[in-house]
């Protein structure tokens, strides 16, 4: 009888430890700044790109060369690339600079078509991604230019 | 006495002490517990200050862009950066309410690279940093074109 109780007794007291290691020692600091990070960074790139004058092309901005690239490629740089190259160029020099140099993975497109995209820099995001899509106007549709950040 | 009673004695004495060790692995175990628990709310605390001073100093409207008296979004003007850069220096109290300890700066990465110190205030017992990069552009209003910059948000803390 006597050992029944004590049986009793350190079975509670094992499932209050199990207890208490899954719900405050293994408990891991929320990660807020994350969420932040990443959505804010995903649409503040693609805003702060699509602004930014080329400095090889008449200051035209990379919206503009993305119009460009989506309809006659006209435009010619100071340095003998296409609106198409020059626009990806750029955007690779920017990355370089921020996305890979913080080590993170992202997705960058220019599409009118996504199948056939008329930029595409980074890899697909295979699990969670924060995504930012921009629409352009082009006289005869629309265009996309959209960043995923994954993780 | 009779042997009898000294054994029970003994058992008492047995049971007292492993109920007492019991009582002090179970303090021991929880203090340990809530010292965790106090670290990981300092953590996220001090993550939820970083993420305040970032979007205190994304919108700071000493160095925000505005054309004809609106605020153009995610945009630092170049030649208020400038100003900034003395006038923080010169209010260091007023800006460490706002700030308290940290270190902010921008980089121009496209056209050229270019960087500007804002804000900067350390102490020697803080050993955590947080690091927070958030792209934006940067725009001269002489040349009246942007460029691409990254705002960096460094927060110190115990």
């Amino acid at each position: 009888m006597e050992i029944l109780g004590l049986a009793i007794v350190v079975v509670l007291v094992l499932v209050a430890t199990i207890f208490v290691v899954r719900f405050l020692v293994l408990k891991t600091p929320a990660d807020y700044r994350k969420g932040f990070v990443s959505s804010e960074i995903a649409s503040n790139t693609l805003n702060t790109f699509l602004r930014t004058a080329a400095k090889d092309c008449s200051q035209l901005t990379m919206t503009e060369l993305f119009q460009d690239c989506a309809q006659a490629r006209g435009i010619i740089c100071d340095n003998g690339q296409d609106s198409c190259r020059y626009a990806e160029s750029t955007a690779r020099n920017v990355f370089e600079g921020t996305l890979d140099k913080w080590n993170m993975k992202y997705e960058f497109l220019a599409y009118t078509d996504i199948k056939q995209p008329l930029v595409k820099i980074g890899n697909l995001c295979k699990a969670e991604k924060r995504s930012k899509l921009f629409p352009i106007p082009i006289s005869t549709a629309t265009m996309f230019v959209k960043l995923d950040i994954c993780g | 006495m009779n042997r009898k009673s000294q054994i029970q004695i003994g058992e008492t004495i047995a049971v007292l002490f492993v109920f007492f060790i019991l009582i002090v692995v179970g303090l021991i175990f929880y203090a340990r517990v809530i010292k965790g628990n106090i670290e990981i709310e300092g953590e996220e605390s001090s993550q939820l200050r970083s993420v305040g001073i970032a979007q205190r100093v994304m919108f700071l409207p000493e160095v925000q862009c505005s054309e004809d008296n609106n605020i153009i979004d995610n945009c630092i003007d170049t030649l208020k950066l400038e100003s900034a850069q003395s006038l923080m220096r010169e209010n260091e109290v007023y800006y460490y309410d706002l700030f308290e300890f940290g270190n902010i700066s921008v980089a121009q990465i496209y056209p050229n690279e270019v960087k500007w110190s804002l804000y900067l205030r350390k102490a020697d017992n803080l050993r955590n940093k947080i690091v927070t990069n958030v792209p934006v552009s940067l725009y001269n209003p002489v040349t009246r074109r942007h460029g691409f910059g990254v705002l960096t948000i460094e927060t110190f803390s115990k």
